[in-house]
């Protein structure tokens, strides 16, 4: 890790880290790049999270969705809170907290010669980004690719440019879909699930990664159950409330798992005996 | 218990000397003040400040490693200059707790798991390097106690690194557990032997039987779902009093305390029974009912923390059941698991 969070030193404290590009993409989320003042690279994987905090208003896990690649990473951060609402308020040049990479990541390296599905539900496509990303640069090493995305409507919308690069691309598959549609949509409309049937999975040789919110969970997987996919194939990033990210606080414990370390990436075969997970 | 690596027998007033002893060398020394009739740890400046009649401190020995709250990071905003964070001060004085129990020395080894794996804390690792702790056996216990129901015993000299047996005299015979230990003892020599037999005063008789750990825990790996939570939380207030005095419970909220220039990020104990431990800022809570998190609790001391490291996280002091305004009693529900499980 090129920066002072060790694992036996101190862990608590955060480095200074300077805004230094900001976008609007949602009346609620916003795109935030970040470059830590040492100028070194964050070092995370794909699916990873850092503790982002400013002086006073404290600190909150957010998923990085960036490629590692560069000298900066890049955050979605939706407007829930005091301090993801300060943050919407911050100018470039601002300075910032943050403390990590922490937590696991999706290892798409370990995909490579194998079919990749992204399931992913409105800001559950941040954390899934860089993983996207990630196979997308290395695309011959993989089989066949597919994106589904799904949000509630058509504002909602995270990463349109992308969206546009994935969908005009003749090696990916991506399909999307909304739940409520407006007059100028023409996609489709309904739940992420009703787009699984439409595309075909060969179930032994795809990993599937699933990113979203906790009721779409529920739904995806009873589907990919119906699609024979084992459940060894399946990564999920699960969401918790994290405080230390460093294994000590509890508050993100699952059982006895912490989410924070053993997470937030999880293979589905992990966890779904576990109660409370999903 | 252990074998000590040597017996030290000591005469009345041993405690005055070590006190005397410990401030000529600038150590700090914490021991059981009785205020208002609670017994709490206090710096003494001299032994006969200390109590004589305890059964236990109100606060777990653990605040001493893992004080109710401390700060973590200080910021700072200069004009015109940028925020900086730094690392707090480490209050890491060199003390020695005299007069810990058993039960709670005994959960030092669960603070210590938790604090050092994966990544280690700073903070508690260095507290704890710079602590000796000088247990006393039990002669007293009362109707809470459970030391017995856990494995452990009044007069467990495990955790310590320098025991204490009382004798009637006030003499005591100190059993040195380790190198930390052998260093305190060094302190004491010249200190008047005692003379005559080495009669000790008779270790407390806890009540409660020892529980069938393992049981309870088989039952509780296949009762995620049973009545059983809904029926025990139905009284619980979700005040958090019984993990806040819990030895070995360790959860903490981190906040920021501030004005518009200076502050600090200061960690707090919390509590898994807090309706908001587990609650998103999108509101989705994992666990959303009160029975959900009592569920947790027993669960993490009886199934989780053994199932991850090996050891399950209570010692039976009972100051759970002596603190909970709604009379919840954990003997109870080990006994009613167990009834359960047969």
């Amino acid at each position: 890790m090129a920066q002072n969070l060790t694992k036996s030193g101190d862990i608590y404290v955060p480095q200074i880290a300077t805004l230094v590009r900001k976008e609007r993409l949602t009346e609620l989320e916003t795109f935030f790049e970040i470059q830590l003042e040492s100028n070194q690279p964050l070092g995370h994987r794909p699916g990873q999270f850092v503790m982002v905090s400013l002086p006073g208003l404290g600190e909150a896990p957010i998923s990085v969705s960036s490629r590692p690649v560069g000298n900066t990473f890049e955050l979605v951060v939706r407007r829930i809170g005091r301090l993801t609402t300060a943050m919407h308020r911050m100018e470039v040049g601002d300075k910032l907290g943050i403390r990590g990479p922490f937590g696991t990541d999706f290892p798409v390296n370990t995909f490579r010669g194998q079919d990749v599905l992204f399931i992913c539900g409105g800001i559950g496509l941040v954390p899934v980004r860089g993983a996207i990303l990630e196979v997308l640069a290395n695309r011959a090493a993989y089989g066949h690719v597919a994106i589904l995305y799904g949000t509630r409507g058509p504002s909602e919308r995270l990463f349109v440019d992308d969206l546009a690069r994935w969908k005009a691309r003749e090696d990916v598959t991506f399909l999307e879909t909304v739940d409520r549609g407006s007059d100028a949509w023409d996609g489709n409309v309904g739940v992420i699930t009703t787009l699984i049937p439409k595309i075909e999975i060969a179930p032994e040789r795809t990993a599937v990664v699933v990113c979203g919110p906790p009721i779409m969970y529920k739904f995806v997987l009873m589907e990919l159950y119906q699609q024979n996919v084992p459940k060894e194939n399946i990564y999920v990033s699960l969401e918790r409330r994290m405080k230390c990210g460093v294994g000590k606080c509890g508050h993100c414990q699952i059982n006895g798992l912490y989410t924070c370390l053993d997470g937030p990436v999880f293979r589905y075969a992990d966890v779904s005996d576990v109660r409370e997970a999903i | 218990m252990t074998d000590p690596r040597e017996k030290l027998v000591v005469g009345a007033g041993w405690q005055e000397k070590l006190v005397d002893a410990l401030h000529g060398d600038n150590v700090r020394v914490l021991a059981p003040v009785l205020t208002e009739g609670t017994a709490e740890f206090r710096e003494i400046s001299a032994a006969a400040e200390m109590a004589t009649e305890w059964i236990n401190t109100r606060t777990p020995v653990k605040a001493v490693l893992f004080p109710r709250t401390e700060a973590l990071v200080e910021f700072e905003r200069r004009p015109g200059e940028d925020v900086q964070f730094t690392a707090a001060d480490n209050e890491a004085v060199p003390t020695v707790v005299l007069g810990a129990r058993p039960c709670d020395l005994n959960a030092l080894d669960v603070l210590d798991t938790v604090f050092n794996w994966d990544y280690r804390d700073k903070l508690y690792a260095e507290r704890r390097a710079a602590t000796t702790f000088v247990g006393v056996a039990c002669t007293r216990s009362d109707e809470a106690c459970f030391c017995t129901g856990m494995g452990g015993r009044a007069d467990d000299n495990e955790g310590s690194d320098l025991f204490v047996r009382p004798m009637p005299d006030g003499g005591a015979v100190l059993e040195v557990m380790n190198e930390r230990g052998a260093a305190l003892a060094k302190r004491l020599d010249g200190a008047a032997p005692a003379v005559g037999t080495e009669e000790l005063v008779p270790p407390a008789q806890v009540g409660a039987g020892p529980f069938d750990t393992e049981k309870v825990k088989e039952w509780l790996d296949t009762h995620f779902d049973d009545d059983f939570w809904t029926d025990m939380s139905l009284k619980c207030l979700g005040c958090g009093a019984c993990s806040y005095l819990c030895p070995t419970c360790h959860c903490f909220d981190i906040v920021d305390e501030s004005d518009w220039r200076k502050g600090q990020r200061r960690r707090n104990w919390d509590c898994c029974s807090f309706a908001q431990f587990t609650k998103h800022a999108s509101g989705h809570n994992p666990r959303p009912e009160q029975h959900s998190r009592c569920r947790n609790r027993i669960m993490h001391k009886f199934k989780y923390f053994i199932d991850r490291f090996g050891r399950k996280a209570c010692v039976g002091c009972g100051r759970c059941i002596r603190v909970c305004g709604a009379g919840q009693d954990l003997v109870d529900i080990l006994a009613e698991i167990t009834t359960a499980a047969s």
